[in-house]
């Protein structure tokens, strides 16, 4: 039952995604992303290979219904999944691995989750701007973008894991 | 045996990362022209920058080999030197002769070659100098890099030498600067090395010391250098024997100098 409910909430996520790619462009320097702290809050026992495809799958199917470049998506979320265990253990510690616990604000403090969230909206912005701006833009033009995309995502990622890990 | 599946996992994760990632990439190239030409533009910068390492690494195992030649290459252009060293200063010594007002006991005559054997045990020069040249009969022919000859007989304008290269032609020399002096001739065996006959057994000759003309015949002028010593071996159990790398060259031989001594003739009825 869990199981199903957060793979529904997982989707309807998803759909808002595509819903703010298309509707909501904000600004040129402006990108806002629920997918790094979907990837994050994927169950904590999923093997990294399994995050990734999952990965793949979720940033294929944001560009191929948004107007997105098809690809641009994966090739950025695909990392946030491979440095996801030790991103998790690094942040958390290895005991949640071994009793199954998931990721919640409240098992493990605001600080952590947003800690965190914070380091997969960065690894997810870095690659996604880099490989976006196609070294058209200039460094400071794309180090803005990132900056202000990992500082808007990151408390929207916080929302999200409320709304995806409410316990 | 953990330790085993850890590193299958962890090359498996990789192995699918890369694909995924090479999978979204060519999606990427596909959908758009800005994103295709950079993607081409970084593959090409890591394949030169794999190529480039690929391609350090072989040098570096290679330089042993390269070294090695230039090490070769490196002995010869020393070995060049030395030659023109010596050269130089019979040169200067000639000149600083000639400048002082000192009446050298030769007289030199430039000669061109005009036919010369190197194919049998008695090998013969022609020189295009003659007698109306000033060319005598017992004449050294010499070259500052060695000793080619002797004057055996004269034309008008032509004179026959016997080749250092022929069994009957020997020459006073001295190994190093205030060596031993010994008879040097052809052995006939090979045309860039000649012997040095009896050298008592008691001395010692180390290889690679220059061998010149000693300078105590009245054929050949002192310190004309003639080659460089190699081995030494026994003969008949009294003497030794010493070979010696010549240094002239007489397959490229092409010009000469006749060294002709006027008090020769003398000197030979003196020591009758």
């Amino acid at each position: 039952m869990k199981r199903g409910h957060f793979i529904l909430v997982y989707i309807i996520l998803m759909v808002a995604q595509i819903i703010v790619n298309n509707y909501f462009g904000l600004s040129r320097y402006l990108l806002i992303s629920v997918l790094p702290a979907l990837i994050l809050l994927l169950p904590r026992n999923m093997s990294t290979i399994l995050a990734m495809l999952v990965a793949f799958a979720t940033g294929f199917a944001v560009d191929f219904f948004s107007t997105g470049m098809l690809g641009l998506t994966s090739v950025a979320l695909v990392p946030v999944a491979l440095g996801r265990r030790l991103l998790v253990s690094s942040v958390f510690g290895d005991e949640p691995a071994d009793r199954d616990e998931q990721i919640t604000i409240a098992r493990f403090g605001l600080p952590k989750v947003v800690l965190a969230l914070l380091l997969c909206c960065a690894t997810f912005f870095l690659v996604f701007v880099w490989v976006d701006s196609a070294g058209t833009v200039p460094f400071w033009t794309a180090a803005l973008r990132w900056l202000l995309s990992v500082l808007v995502s990151t408390p929207v990622g916080l929302l999200v894991s409320r709304i995806l890990r409410p316990a | 045996m953990a330790q085993r599946g850890t590193f299958y996992a962890g090359l498996a994760t990789a192995a699918v990362f890369i694909v995924l990632e090479i999978a979204a990439m060519s999606m990427l190239k596909r959908a758009s022209a800005l994103q295709d030409i950079w993607i081409n533009r970084f593959s090409h910068n890591v394949m030169a920058w794999t190529w480039g390492g690929v391609s350090n690494i072989r040098n570096y195992f290679s330089l042993k080999q390269q070294n090695d030649v230039l090490a070769g290459r490196n002995y010869e252009l020393f070995k060049e030197l030395q030659r023109y060293k010596e050269m130089e200063k019979t040169v200067i010594a000639i000149s600083r002769l000639d400048s002082l007002g000192f009446r050298s006991r030769f007289n030199y005559i430039p000669a061109e070659v005009t036919a010369m054997g190197t194919n049998s045990r008695h090998n013969y020069i022609i020189l295009n100098k003659g007698r109306e040249d000033g060319v005598a009969p017992g004449s050294a022919i010499i070259t500052p890099t060695g000793v080619v000859g002797i004057i055996y007989s004269v034309d008008k304008h032509y004179s026959y030498g016997l080749s250092l290269l022929n069994d009957k032609v020997s020459v006073s020399a001295r190994i190093g600067r205030e060596g031993l002096v010994a008879p040097l001739s052809w052995d006939g065996r090979r045309t860039d090395q000649a012997v040095l006959h009896d050298i008592p057994m008691h001395l010692s000759v180390a290889e690679g010391d220059t061998v010149w003309t000693s300078g105590v015949s009245s054929v050949y002028p002192a310190d004309i250098p003639i080659g460089t010593t190699m081995g030494s071996r026994l003969i008949d159990g009294a003497v030794n024997i010493v070979d010696v790398k010549l240094f002239v060259d007489f397959a490229a031989l092409r010009y000469v100098i006749i060294a002709e001594n006027p008090d020769r003739a003398i000197l030979e009825e003196m020591t009758r």
